[in-house]
C-alpha cells in the first residue's frame, strides 16, 4: 500500500520506456534442485498413502457408493424441467429417501417416480417451489417427520437451493464427479472427509460447550437417488447404538427452548404447507401426507412434542390433503427399524410395497373429485 | 470455475495438453484465450459480455491516447475508460450499497425513501479485470507504455484464466512481453508450478476452508455475547483464513501459468511477519497496493506536499481501497482503519524511529506482535459485515460488554491454534527468505514426501468445490 517509507517494487519488471514494449520479460526464479524426483517421490508417497486410506475404510465396511450431494438433487429436480414435469415426485425429509425403495415403487405401480426428499430437511421449500413452477404437473409424495416438518428445518438447504444457480462449472464437476470417483472410491464420503474424523475423536469437553455428536454416515445412493439403509447400520449394533445415540442427544429438549414458540412455529408450518397445496390444487397436481415409520425413544420424543391430535391431524385439516400414517396400517407395523428412525433396507422394501397403493388410491381419489 | 474443483482439473489438462502440442505460438495464445473464456463463462456464460466489452474498450482507447498529442484531448478520451469502467463496477458492485446509503441518509434528513429492489448479480472477479484494463489506459495515458500492436496479446492480457478473477492484479509490463516471444515451459518451471499448485490447494482446502472457516463461521455467526477467548479465537481463525483462501488462490493461480511456461509476479509474501503497516502492505495483496500507489496515491500527490497531505492522500487511498474490497461501510471503516495506522506509523517512526530499542529483535518482535494483533483487529470490520456484529466481537475481544457464552468446542479450538501458530512461524521464517530458495535447500526426499502429504490431505479432505473470498470481490 502507498507509504512514504518505501514504493519499492522488487518483484516487477522494470517500467517499460515508450516503445520497447515487450523487452524485458519476467521470469519467475527456480528452485536449483532435483525437482523431478521431488515430483515422483510426491507422487509415490501421494499414492501410497490414497491407497492406504482406501483399504483402511473399505475394512471398516465402507463401499463406494453416489454422493447424496446438492448436484446430485439438482440433476433430478431438472428432469421435472426437462419433459418429466408430469411424473410422480417423492418429497421430504430422510426417512422418505431411505424408506421408499424406488425399485419396489416401479414394480408395484409401473412407474418410477423422482426422488426429491432431503436428509434433515423440511419438504416445505421444494414443495413452495413445486407449486411456484408451472412446469410441474404430476403427482406430490410429501414426506413427515413431525420434528423437521413442524419446525422448518432446513439443515441441508444447499441441496433445494443449489438447483436455481447451478453454474456449468458445478454441472460438470458433478458430472465428473459421479462418473469418475464415486463408484469406485469408498472413502469418498462426507462422513470419512479427514476434518470430520478429526472432529469426532474424543476431545476433552470444554466446560460450558457439549461436544456435540454429528449423525453418521446412515445410507448408500444410487445415481438417481434411489437410497437404502447401509449395511453397518443394520448389521453391526454397535454402530447402530451409536447412531442411537446421536438422535437421543436431543431427546426431551423442547424445541426453540419453548412449547410456546414451538407452537407458533407448528402453525407457521402448517399455514405455509395450505398456502402451497392450494396452488398445486389449483394446478390439478393430486398430493399425500405420508408419515414413515419410527420406534422407541425416537417415537417416544416425537409424540411427546408433536403430538398427532395437534401436528398430523390438523395438517391434513387446515391442507386438504390425504394422509398415509404408518400405525393406521397393520403391514406397516413390526418394521425393523435399526436406529430408531429409518427402515432397514429389506423392510423398507416392505414399507414401499404397502405404501405404493395407498398412494395410488389416494391420487384416484383425487382425480376423480377434479 | 474454481481451482479446487473437478472441472478445473480436466479443463487444466485439456489446456496444458493442447498448449504441448507443436501448434505455432500465435495458436497457443489463440488457444489460451479460448480457455480463459471457458474458464469465465463456466459461471455465468452471459457476462462474458462484459469482459468483451471491458477490453474493446481498453484496447481502443489506449490506441485513441496514443495518437493524440493535445493533453486536454488526451485526459478527456482517458476518462472515457475511466468512466466506463468506474460506471460497470459502480453498477454491478455498488449500486444496491449507494440505493441504501442513499435510504439511510434520507431516514435521517426525516424522508421516508423505499428504493426499488437491486438485485444486480455480481460478475465474478469484476474489480479486478476492470482494474488490469484500466490499468493498460493509465500506463499509456502516463506515457508508461505504448499500445502493442497485437489485440490479441492484449485480449490474453486480460483474460488469461490464471489471474482473471483473483488477481495478482497484473499491469501491461507482467503478461504482455511474455506473449510477444514464443516461450515454452522448462521441465523445471512445469515441476516447480506442480508444486506451487499442490502449495496453493492444500492452503485452501485444508487449512482455510476445512480448518479454520468454521471456527470463523461459528464466532461471527453467533447470536449472543462472546467470552474473550472464543471472540479472539474467531478473529484469528478468520485472519489465517482469509490468507490462506487469497494466497493459496494466488500461488495455485502462479503455479498453474508456470506449468504453460507464463510467470506472474508474487502477490503475497509473509504479511504476518509484517513490522509496521507500510511493512504490511508491501507483503498482503501487493498487487492493489502497488496499483493504488501508481494510480491513485501518486497521481493524488502522493508525499510530494508535505505531511498533512501525504496524510489525507494516504487516508483517501486506504477509505478508497477498503470499498474496493465490498459495498459495505464495514468495508470503509477497514480500510479507515489500516489508513489511520499508517498514518500512525509515520509520526511514531518520526518522533521516536531513531530508537536503537527498535533495530534488536525484542523491538521488532514487539513490533512485529503489535502489528499482526492490529490486523486482527480490522479484519473484525472485514468479517463481522454488519456494525453491531462487529462491535459485538471487538468489545468481547478488548472485555467489553456482558459475560459472554462459550461457543468453541475443544476440537475448534485446536483447529485454530496448530494451523494459526505454524502459520506465524513459518511466516517470521521466511521474512525475509524466498520460497526456492529454502526448498531447493532441503532434502528431494523431504521435499517430495512434504508434496505428497499435501495432496493427499487436499484429497483426503474432500472439500466442496467453495469458492475463493476474493471472488466476490
Amino acid at each position: 500500500m502507498p507509504s512514504s517509507i518505501s514504493s519499492s517494487e522488487e518483484n516487477r519488471p522494470e517500467r517499460i520506456e515508450p516503445g520497447q514494449l515487450g523487452s524485458q520479460p519476467y521470469v519467475r526464479p527456480l528452485p536449483e534442485m532435483r525437482a523431478g524426483t521431488a515430483v515422483l517421490i510426491a507422487l509415490f508417497a501421494f499414492a501410497i498413502a490414497l491407497a492406504g486410506w482406501e483399504v483402511y475404510w473399505r475394512a471398516w465396511g465402507a463401499e463406494p457408493a453416489i454422493r447424496n450431494s446438492p448436484g446430485l438433487w439438482a440433476i433430478q429436480r431438472g428432469r421435472l424441467d426437462h419433459g418429466e414435469g408430469h411424473k410422480t415426485v417423492i418429497i421430504g425429509s430422510s426417512r422418505m429417501l431411505f424408506d421408499v425403495q424406488l425399485p419396489v415403487w416401479e414394480q408395484v405401480g409401473g412407474e418410477r417416480p423422482i426422488q426429491l426428499a432431503i436428509e434433515g430437511t423440511s419438504p416445505l421449500p421444494v414443495m413452495e417451489q413445486l407449486a411456484d413452477d408451472p412446469k410441474f404437473t404430476g403427482q406430490l409424495v410429501i414426506g413427515v417427520a413431525p420434528d423437521l416438518f413442524f419446525t422448518g428445518a432446513t439443515y441441508m438447504a444447499d441441496k433445494f437451493e443449489l438447483y436455481p444457480k447451478e453454474t456449468p462449472s458445478e454441472r460438470v464437476a458433478q458430472w465428473l464427479s459421479m462418473t469418475l470417483l464415486e463408484p469406485w472410491l469408498a472413502f469418498y464420503d462426507e462422513d470419512f472427509a479427514l476434518i470430520k474424523v478429526l472432529k469426532r475423536q474424543a476431545w476433552p469437553a470444554r466446560e460450558g460447550v457439549p461436544n456435540f455428536l454429528s449423525v453418521r454416515k446412515l445410507s448408500v445412493g444410487q445415481a438417481d437417488r434411489n437410497t437404502h439403509m447401509w449395511s453397518k447400520v443394520e448389521n453391526d449394533p454397535e454402530y447402530a447404538r451409536l447412531c442411537q445415540k446421536i438422535w437421543a442427544q436431543h431427546f426431551g429438549d423442547v424445541p426453540f427452548g419453548s412449547e410456546e414458540v414451538l407452537h407458533k412455529k407448528i402453525v407457521e408450518q402448517i399455514d405455509r404447507a395450505a398456502q402451497a397445496a392450494a396452488k398445486l390444487r389449483a394446478r390439478g397436481v393430486p398430493m399425500v401426507f405420508v408419515r414413515a415409520p419410527t420406534d422407541a425413544d425416537y417415537r417416544a420424543d416425537e409424540n411427546r412434542w408433536f403430538p398427532r391430535a395437534t401436528t398430523w391431524n390438523v395438517l391434513l385439516e387446515k391442507t386438504g390433503v390425504p394422509g398415509i400414517h404408518f400405525e393406521d396400517y397393520p403391514a406397516m407395523q413390526g418394521l425393523r427399524v435399526p436406529e430408531w428412525s429409518h427402515l432397514a433396507t429389506a423392510d423398507a422394501e416392505k414399507y414401499t410395497a404397502a405404501l405404493q397403493p395407498l398412494v395410488e388410491q389416494a391420487f384416484a381419489a383425487q382425480h376423480k373429485g377434479d | 470455475m474454481t481451482f479446487n474443483s473437478l472441472t478445473f482439473i480436466a479443463f487444466f489438462a485439456i489446456v496444458v495438453l493442447l498448449h504441448s502440442l507443436p501448434f505455432s505460438w500465435r495458436t497457443k495464445k489463440i488457444n489460451l484465450l479460448i480457455a480463459s473464456y471457458v474458464f469465465y463463462a463456466a459461471w455465468n456464460p452471459p457476462f462474458i459480455l462484459l469482459l468483451w466489452a471491458s477490453t474493446l474498450i481498453d484496447w481502443q482507447v489506449a490506441h485513441w491516447i496514443d495518437r493524440t498529442e493535445e493533453p486536454s484531448r488526451r485526459r478527456l478520451i482517458m476518462l472515457l475508460s475511466v468512466v466506463f469502467n468506474l460506471g460497470m463496477l459502480g453498477y454491478f458492485k455498488y449500486g444496491g450499497f449507494l440505493l441504501q446509503s442513499f435510504q439511510s441518509l434520507a431516514a435521517m434528513a426525516g424522508v421516508d425513501y423505499t428504493p426499488p429492489a437491486w438485485d444486480i448479480v455480481l460478475p465474478i472477479g469484476i474489480s479486478f479485470y476492470t482494474f488490469v484494463t484500466m490499468s493498460y489506459t493509465l500506463d499509456v495515458y502516463l506515457r508508461r507504455a505504448r499500445p502493442g500492436d497485437s489485440f490479441l496479446n492484449f485480449a490474453l492480457f486480460v483474460t488469461y484464466f490464471p489471474h482473471l478473477v483473483a488477481g495478482p492484479i497484473l499491469r501491461p509490463t507482467d503478461l504482455l512481453p511474455q506473449f510477444e516471444r514464443e516461450s515454452r515451459a522448462t521441465g523445471q518451471q512445469v515441476r516447480w508450478g506442480l508444486m506451487l499448485m499442490m502449495l496453493g490447494l492444500f492452503n485452501k482446502v485444508v487449512i482455510a476452508d476445512g480448518l479454520l472457516a468454521p471456527v470463523a463461521d461459528k464466532v461471527y455467526g453467533a447470536k449472543d455475547a462472546l467470552t474473550t477467548l472464543d471472540a479472539w479465537f474467531g478473529t484469528l481463525a478468520f485472519s489465517g483464513q482469509i490468507f490462506c483462501d487469497f494466497a493459496g488462490y494466488t500461488t495455485t493461480a502462479i503455479g498453474a501459468s508456470l506449468v504453460l511456461g507464463i510467470s506472474l509476479i508474487d502477490n503475497f509474501r509473509y504479511p504476518y511477519a509484517a513490522i509496521g503497516f507500510s511493512d504490511f502492505w508491501r507483503r498482503w495483496h501487493i498487487s492493489l497496493s502497488t496499483w493504488l500507489r501508481d494510480y491513485l496515491y501518486v497521481p493524488l500527490g502522493g508525499n510530494r506536499k508535505g505531511p498533512g497531505r501525504t496524510n489525507v492522500n494516504l487516508m483517501l487511498t486506504m477509505l478508497l481501497g477498503g470499498l474496493w474490497h465490498g459495498a459495505a461501510w464495514t468495508f470503509v471503516v477497514w480500510g479507515g482503519l489500516h489508513g489511520l495506522f499508517l498514518v500512525g506509523e509515520r509520526l511514531l517512526k518520526q518522533a521516536w524511529g531513531h530508537l536503537a530499542l527498535w533495530k534488536g529483535w525484542g523491538g521488532r518482535l514487539l513490533l512485529g506482535a503489535l502489528t499482526y494483533a492490529l490486523v486482527n483487529v480490522t479484519w473484525v470490520f472485514f468479517r463481522a459485515h454488519e456494525f453491531p456484529n462487529a462491535w459485538r466481537v471487538l468489545g468481547a475481544m478488548l472485555g467489553f460488554g456482558a459475560p459472554g457464552k462459550p461457543v468453541l468446542t475443544t476440537w475448534l479450538i485446536v483447529s485454530v491454534a496448530v494451523p494459526v501458530a505454524a502459520m506465524l512461524a513459518i511466516h517470521a521464517y521466511m521474512r525475509e527468505r524466498e520460497l526456492h530458495v529454502e526448498v531447493a535447500r532441503r532434502p528431494v526426499a523431504l521435499v517430495g514426501v512434504v508434496c505428497g502429504a499435501m495432496l493427499f490431505l487436499t484429497v483426503a479432505t474432500q472439500g466442496g468445490s467453495s469458492a475463493f473470498i476474493y471472488f466476490q470481490f
